[in-house]
């Protein structure tokens, strides 16, 4: 086993890979930029390498120097998270060629998967279904043509892409160019591939992926799906295992498990790796893509099968072979998952990052949190807002959902604004409880509701709570003078609630 | 102590009769009500009324301040009574329209300049911050004023970008 691993990422997956190489005996070493000096994966890990500037072009993605620390450093191997370089083939490769084990796949398996394109065709050739689209990189004329002859909507999507960026919905002519000069834009800069291709739009689908773990000796296994229908901008937000489609249809789960190991075998994948498949209203499965690495969402998965993903990729990454076959795999129970986000839900969901004031988590039975926050820590603008993944587990869907709610009650985050109500509004909606999801569930949630209007109640509270501060603070500002200290202002605070 | 609060929108004036810890306060013409208040963290009051128990999480923000109970967000302004008057209501929305950075971000292209015609929906500087991109958008037709968005440059939350009229 190795004795010392180095993070190529940063934020709660660079912290969640940390805590499972501790529990192993492993080192950890993490690389950082210049805005992640006091981030908390730095501050976690054994040890820690500068790596350059904020901008992730200059730092997270730059494969020499995180090489180069890897080295100075004495890892033997190297886990790339997910997002920066996790999908990148020539990374996987440069880890080889420096000795290096890459955790995740083979360099070849990453370039026949990680392009949507090119993982496509290897879909075709294994038998999966897909939607109608292009497989290449297209023009504007060609997309037009595209949608002339297959209808609007259409979607475009980033070449090299994920996780959303570089991806745009179009419903008629007049929206197309502005869509596909901002979407290669975005593509450009998120993966430094403006390359954008077209594919027809499935309306009203479910997004549900399977989880796969294979070794490097020819075993394979599926560990299930994940119900990843809720989503704002293309990105996951709430995700569940298991789907509650699965929980009425049984047999999807097998039929989606044999589809998505048949299309990864095609590849001669191993390590751990996510098929995605749309399902549409009559419940028939298109592959979308293959997720080449750790997924965001794999807390959920953990729970319920009782698994950790990140141990086992490390130990496949070793050599190791799968401890189980498929028939010992079993799912218990029901999670779910919410990603607190530093984000405006209420405000085309636009990111907000600054500085957190005053945190506190939630805590209590079946609550698991994948975190990189802490009190006073400020948000950088150059990433990903994601502030932390919360995950439950219960008995039942309905169970863990009165859980999640609880969870989200007790989750309190000052300074900026997060989805943390708006996952409340949701967690309360009679379909969403119900189970009927899909991908444009959040963009009808906002057709059907407004932001809650809070009870009179509370309105009362919070007007008396306001009028006791400011009365405090303008307590404070006539004792301090000049030299204010915190001292004083605690001592004006008290006198004025005495 | 009276003072006039403007809470989510809505104006209220509020009246604190007894300090805390046992505060009594009145809001607009309702009748007087009692309070049990303590902070055990600072900027967090522990609010016992009528036997529920609440808890208000206090914090300054430009113009104001945000209250969270519950997980609802109350932004509130505090206006002094005496110089409070009402505003002539509706002025300036015919005239000059700015458009504003939703976030702090960077500006990372600008897409008109002063002096051309834009219409409804035309997209006028592109802001990006985590990696999202934004069009900022002209809510109506006119003519473009003002730039003061430049490329590479970073931006606050509220600040202009491009004036139209």
């Amino acid at each position: 086993m190795f004795r010392k691993v180095l993070i190529a990422n940063r934020g709660e997956i660079a912290v969640r890979v940390m805590r499972t190489l501790r529990e192993m005996g492993i080192a950890s070493v993490a690389v950082y930029s210049d805005a992640d000096r006091t981030s908390l994966h730095v501050r976690m890990a054994d040890e820690a390498e500068h790596v350059g500037p904020s901008p992730s072009a200059e730092s997270y993605l730059r494969i020499d120097r995180i090489i180069d620390a890897a080295k100075k450093h004495g890892a033997e191997a190297i886990h790339p998270g997910y997002g920066f370089l996790s999908e990148n083939a020539d990374f996987a490769a440069a880890c080889e060629d420096a000795g290096l084990v890459f955790i995740g796949p083979s360099a070849n398996s990453i370039r026949l998967m990680g392009s949507k394109t090119a993982a496509r065709r290897s879909a075709i050739a294994a038998g999966a279904p897909v939607v109608p689209g292009t497989e290449h990189a297209v023009t504007f004329d060609e997309v037009r043509d595209f949608a002339g002859r297959e209808g609007y909507p259409v979607l475009l999507k980033a070449v090299a892409g994920g996780g959303g960026k570089g991806m745009r919905r179009v419903d008629r002519e007049s929206e197309l160019e502005s869509a596909l000069r901002n979407a290669a834009s975005e593509a450009e800069r998120a993966f430094r591939d403006p390359g954008i291709y077209v594919e027809k739009l499935v309306e009203k689908p479910r997004h549900i992926e399977i989880q796969l773990l294979g070794d490097r000796h020819g075993a394979m296994v599926h560990l299930g799906e994940r119900e990843c229908s809720l989503q704002r901008r293309h990105q996951k937000v709430i995700e569940e295992c298991p789907s509650p489609l699965v929980v009425l249809h049984p047999e999807m789960r097998h039929a989606m498990g044999e589809a998505a190991i048949r299309a990864a075998r095609a590849a001669g994948y191993y390590n751990a790796g996510t098929v995605e498949f749309l399902v549409d209203q009559d419940r028939r499965f298109y592959f979308l893509e293959m997720n080449t690495r750790l997924q965001v969402e794999h807390p959920v998965t953990e729970l319920v099968t009782g698994l950790d993903l990140v141990k086992l990729q490390v130990e496949i990454a070793a050599g190791a072979r799968l401890p189980f076959a498929q028939e010992q795999i079993a799912w218990r129970g029901s999670a779910v998952e919410c990603r607190i986000y530093a984000e405006d839900p209420y405000n085309d969901f636009l990111p907000y990052p600054g500085k957190l004031t005053r945190l506190t988590r939630p805590m209590g039975p079946g609550i698991r949190l994948d975190g990189c926050v802490y009190d006073g820590w400020t948000v950088p603008m150059e990433y990903d807002p994601l502030l932390a993944k919360l995950a439950v587990w219960a008995a039942t869907r309905e169970d863990a959902i009165d859980r999640m709610l609880r969870a989200l009650r007790e989750y309190d985050v000052g300074g900026i604004r997060t989805n943390i109500g708006f996952f409340r509004q949701i967690l309360q909606d009679a379909e969403f409880r119900a189970g009927q999801l899909h991908t444009g569930f959040i963009d009808e949630f906002f057709e059907r509701h407004d932001a809650p209007n809070p009870p009179p109640d509370l309105t009362a509270v919070a007007a008396l709570a306001a009028a006791l501060d400011t009365m405090t603070r303008a307590g404070t500002a006539t004792r301090t003078d000049a030299r204010s200290s915190n001292a004083w202002r605690e001592a004006g605070r008290r006198d004025l609630l005495r | 102590m009276k003072l006039a609060l403007i809470a989510n929108g809505a104006e209220r004036a509020i009246e604190i009769l007894a300090p805390a810890p046992a505060c009594r306060f009145r809001l607009g013409d309702d009748p007087a009500r009692s309070a049990q208040v303590e902070v055990p963290e600072p900027g967090v009051y522990s609010i016992l009324m009528d036997g529920r128990s609440y808890e208000a999480r206090v914090e300054e923000r430009p113009g104001g301040l945000v209250v969270v109970i519950d997980g609802y967000r109350f932004e509130i302004e505090v206006r002094d009574p005496r110089r409070w008057s009402r505003k002539s209501g509706g002025a300036g929305a015919e005239g000059v329209q700015s458009i504003a950075a939703p976030m702090p971000g960077k500006v990372v292209r600008v897409l008109v300049a002063p002096g051309d015609a834009v219409e409804a929906g035309q997209g006028l500087v592109v802001v990006e911050a985590m990696k999202m991109q934004n069009e900022m958008k002209a809510s109506r037709a006119g003519r473009v004023l003002s730039v003061a968005a430049k490329e590479g440059a970073t931006v606050a939350a509220g600040e202009v970008l491009a004036t139209i009229g």
